[in-house]
């Protein structure tokens, strides 16, 4: 399996839309990378660039140290999945999923021989007589996993497969996605928006924006450690609340004269920069909930989702709605005056160009 | 709330749908039938008089009811000297196939083309395709038959196949390449990572898509030379002389001999009935229905 690697990789469309900026980014051989992001980030150019279906721009993409941009699809040995199936309509599952197998013309009892394995362990084989038109969502995905995994590719290629099925197909699929590649190790990209996706079945997570990746790393560094404010809130659920701050001292904020206590490693990295006006940013869990006092930042609770052992409440605050996620047992009523409270180990800052300071705070 | 005063209409407009079925139906079925009537009413006037014998063919008032005989098609086919209608058929069939499939297959390779691919001077060539039927057949005929003459094809298949395929080819290239561009591009891109090239794409993914596109094109353009007239028989003296000349001959060179005339009409449409016939059962609307969401 090869190693894939993207060097300042960039995609502008005849139309003069840019796809994709300077991307640098490398696959290591056997791994499950996700790229993740909102609609419209480059994710899908990314995979497209690789497989071949796009040309790129400028930069180059390495398998193994060999350039590979400039091949026609068919010889880079990727098997993609696609987001609406892409079956072959006028064949049957069999046939479809021994597309790839004819394409390279192996004897037909060997073809018969692949596929009927690989529709055994997709749990396919009644369905293999059948044409896609007769096949429910969850069936023709699995046909479609089935036709690229028939012909042991060099890498997969996931646009979003599991996008247009129902919530409890999607998480059979993409364990049973996980599962087959490990057992296979094949080098894999999945692209997704859906964060909760990339967490279970990623082992790398590569966060994209506006053409530009922003951070790589686990769901647990992304959720941690954030880069900037963008992963800082594409990433956790609910997202972390931001609030503007000033600095009152050289290693001190405060908000309209409430201070806001740093942890000693923050305090350091304050001290870098030279920006008067921070963001605060805090997870929803972060945030506890306790009596108005001239010391708190106070403000009127909104909104309160019950959402089983813990509740989400929004509270309206003179810097802007905070959420903030209490154990159900302690929740507040719509309408009470209370006091937000932050966790010091929890707190983010970001500067004015949204760069976050806590990255200052490990290598100071 | 806002669901139900819909519901009440959808039911309102249903009922008085059905109440006003039974009239409406009818009619249309009458007007369906009366237009039919007419259409097939002179193919019922050339059938029956191929099977009438001389006198029942001239009685008055018309004879509806008569004993039918096979004698004009024997004679059509058997005394009549010179060639007989069986050599014009071959001639007719030759031609028609041959410029059709060659039409069908260049048009629907230029169609896909066009459809897939952008290049220069795309829009501009493919209106000029479609340009090559604006100024009616019969502007062409000098020009045609003083360069069918020059390269010594006067009264050769070639010639008519060459004419024919090029008249057939801007119709089967606009129709097709609505048909091409409608093909969700997914299929075909994942036929690419499954390893396929884009010559193997259009045999093995594309064509067997747009069959229905393929079938009327390849139905309209052997009509089209099926009956073609004005240049079979400016082109064509004998060799290659098609059914169409045949029949107009007929008439002049034997007088009207009405049933044999009849009888060779006949022989005349049968094929490419039956051409229509056999191909109409593969024109099923949407193949590429459940290839993507």
């Amino acid at each position: 399996m090869p190693r894939i690697e993207f060097k300042g990789v960039s995609k502008t469309y005849p139309d003069g839309t840019r796809a994709l900026t300077d991307l640098n980014l490398a696959v290591e051989d056997g791994e499950l990378l996700c790229l993740l992001g909102p609609s419209g980030c480059g994710k899908s150019s990314t995979i497209r660039a690789l497989a071949g279906l796009e040309t790129v721009s400028e930069g180059v993409i390495l398998a193994d140290n060999n350039r590979i941009d400039h091949l026609p699809p068919r010889v880079r040995d990727c098997a993609m999945i696609f987001e609406n199936y892409a079956l072959y309509p006028h064949l049957t599952a069999f046939e479809n999923i021994a597309m790839p197998l004819r394409a390279r013309r192996l004897p037909l009892a060997e073809i018969k021989l692949r596929v009927t394995e690989i529709a055994r362990l997709l749990r396919i084989e009644p369905l293999l007589g059948r044409r896609p038109s007769r096949l429910s969502g969850g069936e023709k995905q699995r046909v479609g996993i089935g036709r690229a995994l028939v012909r042991e590719p060099a890498m997969f290629l996931m646009d979003e497969p599991l996008g247009h099925l129902e919530a409890y197909l999607r998480v059979e699929l993409r364990s049973e996605i996980r599962r087959l590649q490990e057992r296979l190790g094949i080098t894999t990209i999945y692209v997704t928006h859906d964060q909760e996706e990339a967490a279970a079945i990623a082992d790398r997570i590569s966060v994209m924006n506006a053409g530009r990746l922003q951070q790589v790393g686990s769901f647990l560094d992304l959720y941690e450690r954030p880069i900037n404010r963008f992963v800082a809130e594409f990433i956790g659920e609910p997202p972390m609340v931001f609030l503007p701050v000033e600095r009152t001292n050289a290693d001190s904020i405060g908000t309209k004269g409430i201070p806001i206590p740093l942890s000693k490693s923050l305090r350091a990295a304050l001290s870098v920069t030279k920006d008067s006006e921070l963001i605060l940013g805090v997870r929803p869990n972060d945030i506890s909930i306790v009596a108005p006092a001239p010391e708190h930042l106070n403000g009127e609770v909104t909104l309160v989702q019950p959402q089983g052992d813990h509740s989400i409440a929004a509270v309206r605050t003179p810097l802007g709605s905070a959420t903030v996620i209490v154990p159900s047992e302690e929740r507040p009523s719509v309408g009470a005056a209370v006091g937000l409270v932050f966790a010091t180990e929890g707190l983010h800052l970001f500067d004015s160009t949204a760069r976050s300071l806590n990255r200052e705070e490990r290598s100071g | 709330m806002t669901i139900a005063p819909i519901r009440k209409k959808e039911l309102n407009s249903s009922m008085r749908h059905s109440a006003a079925a039974w009239p409406t139906g009818a009619l249309r079925y009458l007007i369906a039938a009366t237009f039919t009537g007419f259409c097939l009413f002179p193919f019922y006037i050339i059938v029956t008089t191929a099977l009438k014998t001389e006198t029942a063919i001239f009685a008055w008032p018309p004879a509806w009811k008569f004993q039918p005989t096979l004698q004009s098609f024997h004679n059509a086919l058997f005394v009549f000297g010179g060639r007989s209608v069986v050599f014009y058929l071959i001639n007719s069939i030759v031609i028609s196939a041959v410029s059709t499939l060659l039409a069908v297959v260049l048009g629907a390779m230029a169609a896909y083309g066009f459809a897939r691919f952008s290049f220069a001077g795309k829009r501009q060539l493919a209106f000029w395709i479609l340009s090559t039927r604006f100024a009616p057949p019969v502007a062409f005929i000098v020009p045609f038959y003083l360069m069918v003459q020059k390269v010594g094809l006067l009264d050769s298949h070639v010639a008519l196949i060459i004419i024919y395929t090029g008249m057939n080819l801007s119709l089967v290239f606009w129709i097709l390449q609505g048909f091409f561009a409608e093909i969700p591009i997914e299929i075909e891109e994942a036929a690419l990572v499954d390893g396929y090239s884009r010559l193997q794409i259009f045999w093995r993914v594309a064509v067997p898509l747009v069959r229905p596109g393929i079938v009327s094109t390849a139905i309209l353009s052997a009509v089209f030379s099926w009956n073609e007239f004005l240049y079979a028989t400016v082109l064509t003296q004998s060799r290659a002389a098609t059914l169409p000349v045949y029949l107009a001959g007929f008439s002049n060179s034997m007088g009207i001999a009405w049933g044999e005339y009849m009888a060779v009409g006949t022989i005349a449409v049968l094929p490419i009935l039956c051409f229509s016939f056999v191909l109409q059962r593969h024109l099923v609307r949407g193949l590429s229905f459940g290839a993507v969401k």
